[in-house]
Parts: structure tokens; sequence; C-alpha cells
């Protein structure tokens, strides 16, 4: 590689790195300064560190209630999506049965389903089952939109685990459940983690259910009270910006400390 | 290869949740599309004529245009982006790959809403990063109030869109050059290839199936995508930034019109569900 092509590659590798991380760091620098020099003077960090803005947030605007409601929802939503997407991802990778191939398609169809078009008629059944305004009205929803994916990501897992192990077990005469529990779970175990991680993320990031479906302020969550400060405290730009860093910060240290385990989930579905 | 009728068992618990919570739904606003609603409650059957009305809808067609157009950009920048940032990339230590994958998958870990209040600042005509940055390399006639004017707005979202993506889709390129069989570059190095050369007659015909998988992803994306627009714009100024999506929660939670919220519902399926089929076609060809 000649030097000049290897300094145009170095830029291009900074300028994006750039692109990613100056939004992250102007949200950062707007949560620790005070209100009076938002933004005059210049972006570096200044000392001592005002985490005031955390504290009024945190105390007065409600965000540990809004942070604790995140908590609840995504923990529930992720265990409910990996104790029942892979039992369905075994059956799709090693069994045969009736109806496979129909099935299969009905949760690939459901990859691309749009959930503003699934509210339009969800929203009704809601209530009709006394669900709106109602903790259960998001998780089960938010599970079964990301169900589609989890039961995809979960075949490709389960299709590598060897059959002959399966077969062995099935010899012994050992229940296809208990073949499951004490054989494939353990392969998978890392593929479990990717799922489990994946739908946390995306479980933290959901705006749209949540938004529509609670109605009592202690119930909602990180991401929406952060989109409804914006109108409420309007100015209070130091506020905003802890809130959002509030919103974020849980899911940008988690997916830093298990990186390898989310690439592998990320690109379980892609590659093969 | 077990066959057994337990298959089903196995299956129930995610198929049930799917069924009632996503499944139903779908097949209900099939239902409701060919209703007059008042109100929230349904009247008379009035057949195809949601339908008409929505042939006859500017905003619709508007919508669907802004639809098409962040399809369009989606394709060209942020996928072109992962794949040049991925090619740089395969050819790095493994610490470089790591800490710079991480850096650009971090939007991607932000929920939209938080992005579209960070960019909104950005985007700010009084107080905003970007005219700022602009004055300050003399380029200060081209600052504006990018969210705010309808010959912005729609770009400067996708810029944050981008934003967002472009990380995803180096980590999909960048594993798939790693299974591509390192002896094809090594060979080609031997003839005297240039890193372009090796880039163009290369790696790109090879990772032709991850760029069919994410442009399907980002082509779905594309035409579902919400939170984004619905936490900075809204869909304005005026209609400029309006989606599909934006035009169905609307129709259905401003206006209480299920029929109409529906139909256009029932259209954004159809285009998402043949997307994807000719995606799978063409998949299939290679």
């Amino acid at each position: 590689m000649t030097k000049s092509t290897r300094l145009v590659q170095n830029l291009i590798l900074l300028v994006f790195a750039l692109y990613a991380l100056v939004p992250v760091y102007l949200v950062f620098l707007a949560a620790i300064r005070s209100e009076a020099d938002l933004f005059s003077g210049p972006l570096t960090l200044s000392w001592p560190i005002n985490f005031n803005n955390f504290g009024r947030i945190w105390s007065e605007a409600g965000f540990a209630t809004f942070f604790m409601n995140s908590v609840i929802t995504a923990v529930s939503v992720t265990i409910l999506v990996v104790l029942t997407a892979p039992l369905a991802g075994f059956a799709f990778a090693k069994m045969n049965f009736r109806g496979k191939e129909a099935l299969f398609g009905l949760f690939l169809a459901g990859l691309v389903v749009p959930a503003p078009s699934v509210i339009v008629a969800l929203y009704g059944n809601l209530q009709a089952l006394g669900l709106i305004d109602n903790r259960i009205g998001v998780i089960l929803p938010q599970a079964a939109l990301l169900m589609p994916f989890s039961v995809f990501m979960m075949r490709t897992v389960m299709q590598d685990v060897p059959d002959e192990l399966i077969e062995a077990a099935v010899m012994d005469g050992a229940g296809l459940f208990k073949i499951f529990l004490t054989i494939v779970v353990p392969v998978v175990k890392p593929g479990l983690m990717s799922l489990g991680l994946i739908t946390f993320l995306f479980a933290w990031q959901e705006y749209l259910l949540p938004l529509v479906v609670f109605q009592t302020e202690s119930l909602k969550p990180l991401t929406v009270g952060a989109a409804s400060l914006q109108g409420r405290y309007g100015v209070d730009y130091g506020g905003i910006a802890a809130a959002g860093l509030i919103a974020f910060a849980p899911l940008v240290v988690l997916f830093l400390a298990m990186q390898r385990s989310f690439v592998r989930g990320l690109t379980a579905g892609a590659v093969k | 290869m077990l066959t057994t009728r337990s298959a089903y068992l196995f299956l129930a618990p995610s198929l049930a949740l799917y069924l009632l919570f996503v499944g139903l739904p779908i097949l209900q606003i099939f239902g409701f599309s060919f209703f007059d609603w008042d109100n929230g409650i349904a009247g008379d059957f009035i057949g195809l004529a949601n339908y008409g009305r929505l042939l006859a809808d500017g905003v619709f067609w508007t919508a669907l245009w802004h639809n098409a157009i962040w399809v369009v950009l989606t394709l060209a920048f942020p996928l072109l982006a992962g794949l040049v940032l991925a090619a740089i990339l395969a050819e790095r230590n493994a610490s470089v790959v790591r800490w710079l994958g991480a850096i650009y998958f971090i939007p991607r870990t932000i929920p939209l809403v938080v992005a579209g209040i960070i960019w909104g600042w950005i985007y700010n005509p009084i107080f905003g990063l970007l005219n700022f940055a602009l004055e300050a390399v003399g380029l200060g006639g081209l600052a504006g109030a990018w969210l705010a004017q309808d010959n912005t707005a729609l770009l400067s979202l996708n810029v944050v869109g981008a934003w967002t993506f472009f990380g995803f889709c180096v980590i999909i390129y960048l594993a798939a050059i790693q299974s591509i069989d390192p002896s094809l570059y090594e060979a080609a190095s031997i003839d005297g290839a240039s890193w372009w050369r090796k880039f163009r007659d290369l790696t790109v015909p090879l990772l032709r199936g991850s760029t069919l998988f994410l442009g399907l992803y980002a082509a779905i994306e594309a035409m579902r995508f919400f939170d984004l627009v619905w936490v900075t714009t809204q869909g304005g100024p005026g209609y400029s930034t309006e989606v599909l999506t934006t035009h169905i929660y609307k129709s259905f939670f401003l206006v209480g019109d299920f029929g109409y919220a529906a139909t256009l519902s029932v259209v954004l399926l159809i285009i998402v569900l043949s997307i994807s089929a000719g995606a799978f076609a063409l998949l299939r060809k290679s």
C-alpha cells in the first residue's frame, strides 16, 4: 500500500469516528455545564464537572421513576423473548413437522411488519383487554414484535448444534424438552446471551408502544420521558442533555462491555 | 432431523404471542380498511372507498415520495460508507478494528428519541454547532434553520438516520470480509494489484450477499421508520418530512379516522412485503 493511500484511509476512518462521536460528546458537554455557559465558550470540558443537571432531572423531573420503568419493561421483554424464541428456533432448526415451511414463512413475514401499522388495530385490542395504561400492554406486544427477528436468529444459532449430540440423546430415550434443556441450551449459551442483549437494547429503545399505551406519568419509560421534556422544559438544555445521557448511557456501557456478544448476534442472521 | 409432533409445543409460546399481538392486528387492519369509521366506531361497509381516497390524497403521495427518497439516500450513503470503512479496517490490526468498530456502532445504541434531541441542537439556527462550524470556515452563507426549512429538513434528518445506521453496515460487512479466503487477496497482491483494484474486483463482488441483505434491511427501515421524525419535526414544516408512518399516526390518533389509518397501513404493509419478496428472489438467484 502506498503512503498516500494509507493517509487517505486513515483520514476516512477518522472523519467517520468524529461523525459518530461528536454528537455524543456534545450531549455529554451540555449535561455537565451550568446553563449560563452552555453553548458559549470553547467546546472543551470544564472542571470541576457539574452534576447539578443530573440531580435535578433525576429527582425533580421524575427520571428516577422513568429509569426504573425502562429497566422493568426491558428486562421483562428480554426474559419473555429468551424463554420462548429459542424453543421455536430449536423446532425450526432440528425438527420435521407438517406446515414447517408455512409457519417459518409466517415468522419471516413478521420481520418487515411496521409497528405503526400494527398499532392501528392493536390499540383497540389492548383497550378491550384492559391493557391500556398497563405495563403488560407494552411488554407482550413488544416481545411479539421482536419475535420474528429472535426466532430467525435462534434458528441460525440452533443449526450449529451437532445432530449427533441430539440423536445420541434420543437413542438414550431422553424426552425432547429434557434434551433441549440439558444438551442444546449449554451448547448455544453464547447465542442466548446475544439474543438477550439485543432484545434488551431494542426494548429499551422502544418509543412508539409506550407512547401510545401509557397515560400515567409514573409508568412511562426514559424514551417517552426524554421526548416530553423537550416540550415542558423547552430551554433547560442542561437538564434535557442529562436526561438524554441517562437514557442512553446504560446501553453504551452495556454494548462496550459485551461488544463481542452483540456483534455475534447482529451478524448471526446476516452472514449465512 | 427429528420428525415429531412435539414441534408444535416448542413453537406454541412464541407463535401464540406473535399471532395475538402482530398477526391478528394485521388481519384486522385489512378489515378496518373497508369500513367508514366515526370516532373509533365502525360505520357502514364502504368497499374500496378508502383506497379511492388514498389515491386522491396528496399527503399520501408526498409521504411515499419522502420514503422513496429515504430509501435511495440510505442505500447510497451509509451502505457505501460501511463498505469502504469495513474494507479499510479489514487490513488493520485487531485492536484498531475492535475500537473503531465500537465507536462506529455507538450511535446505534442511542435511542432515536435522544438522537433526535441531540441533532436538533446541532441543527439549531441560533446556537447550533453546524451553523457555527460553517461560519468558522467562511461558509456562513450556507447557514440555516436546517430542520425548520422545507428544502433542508428531510435531508438533515437523513444525516441523523445515517448516523445511527452506518456502524451496523460496517459490522456486517466486516464479518463478511473476514470470511473471505485470504489467499484470494494474496494472489491479487502478488499480481501487483493496487488497494483500489482489490476493493473493486474482489471485495465488492464477493460481498454481494451482504449488500443485498443490508440493502433490504435499509429499504424496509426506510419505509417504516417513525421515531426520528416524530420527535424532531412530526412531519413538518408543512409536509416536508411527512412519511407514511407519521401519516398513519396522525390519521389514527389525531384525526381518529381508523378506516383511513388502516388503509394506509395495508398499503405500507404491501409495499414492504413486495420489497422483501423482490429481494428474496434476487438472493435466490445469486
